[in-house]
């Protein structure tokens, strides 16, 4: 079985209570979140099963791009899940996965995000039609 | 066409069973609609819808000559999730990165 997924994986000296607050609490979350050239301006948590949440990133720009979504799972401090919409997207949202394992002394942060539209494509992979296009296996993991 | 619009035209064309079977028989060889719709039970004209937005997504590309219509494979569009792929990617590496960097420190 295959599917289509970008899987992220990280390991940070803190422990997995520490990442994880870090993940899910405001007042942290605009510390660390986005890459470099990203300000997390606003964020808004609520975190529980259905909880949903909002975090505003400004770009260099000056441009503000919400990601939101609501949480499908919240187990502290191993598992967190929610969708994930850019902007005012409509439509199918997207699904990230965040694992966090405790690796000796340290946490191995492993984000999986995947697109629901995706499924189209572990179908054509099962027939095997597009195991000759390079670049794109190296994302099918197993 | 935008590359987010480019995305959903290409991920509406292969959300569809019959769409990824005509893909399938085009990856082995460029065929006529005619061949196409042999297998499947249904009329030319609905085929002919199908390869139709299959074109319109860049997946097929059509060629005409006289009353024949030979369809080939075009895998460019798969550039495109390739580059969506990479994007996020680079998103999440970056957003560790920057975790990393907040937490390590016991700040």
């Amino acid at each position: 079985m295959t599917a289509l997924v970008l899987v992220v994986r990280r390991t940070i000296r803190a422990s997995r209570e520490r990442l994880f607050d870090a993940w899910t609490q405001p007042e942290q979350l605009k510390r660390w979140w986005g890459p470099k050239s990203v300000v997390c301006s606003d964020a808004q948590v609520d975190l529980k099963v259905g909880g949903s949440y909002r975090i505003a990133n400004r770009f260099p720009d000056g441009n503000v791009v919400s990601i939101s979504g609501e949480f499908e799972a919240v187990e502290r401090p191993h598992l967190l899940v929610y969708t994930w919409r850019v902007g005012s997207e409509a439509g199918a949202a997207e699904r990230v996965s965040v694992t966090f394992e405790t690796r000796g002394d340290a946490t191995e942060v492993i984000v999986t995000h995947e697109r629901i539209a995706s499924a189209a494509i572990r179908d054509m992979h099962e027939q095997g039609w597009v195991g000759c296009l390079d670049g794109l296996a190296q994302y099918l993991a197993a | 066409m935008s590359r987010e619009a480019h995305l959903d035209a290409v991920f509406h064309a292969l959300g569809d069973r019959t769409r990824r079977a005509l893909l399938a028989r085009l990856a082995k060889e460029p065929s006529m609609i005619t061949e196409l719709a042999k297998p499947f039970a249904m009329s030319l004209p609905a085929v002919s819808r199908h390869i139709r937005v299959l074109e319109s997504a860049g997946l097929v590309t059509r060629a005409v000559d006289g009353r024949v219509h030979q369809c080939s494979l075009c895998t460019k569009p798969f550039e495109t999730i390739d580059a969506w792929l990479a994007h996020y990617r680079q998103f999440w590496e970056s957003s560790l990165e920057a975790l990393a960097n907040y937490t390590e420190t016991g700040d």
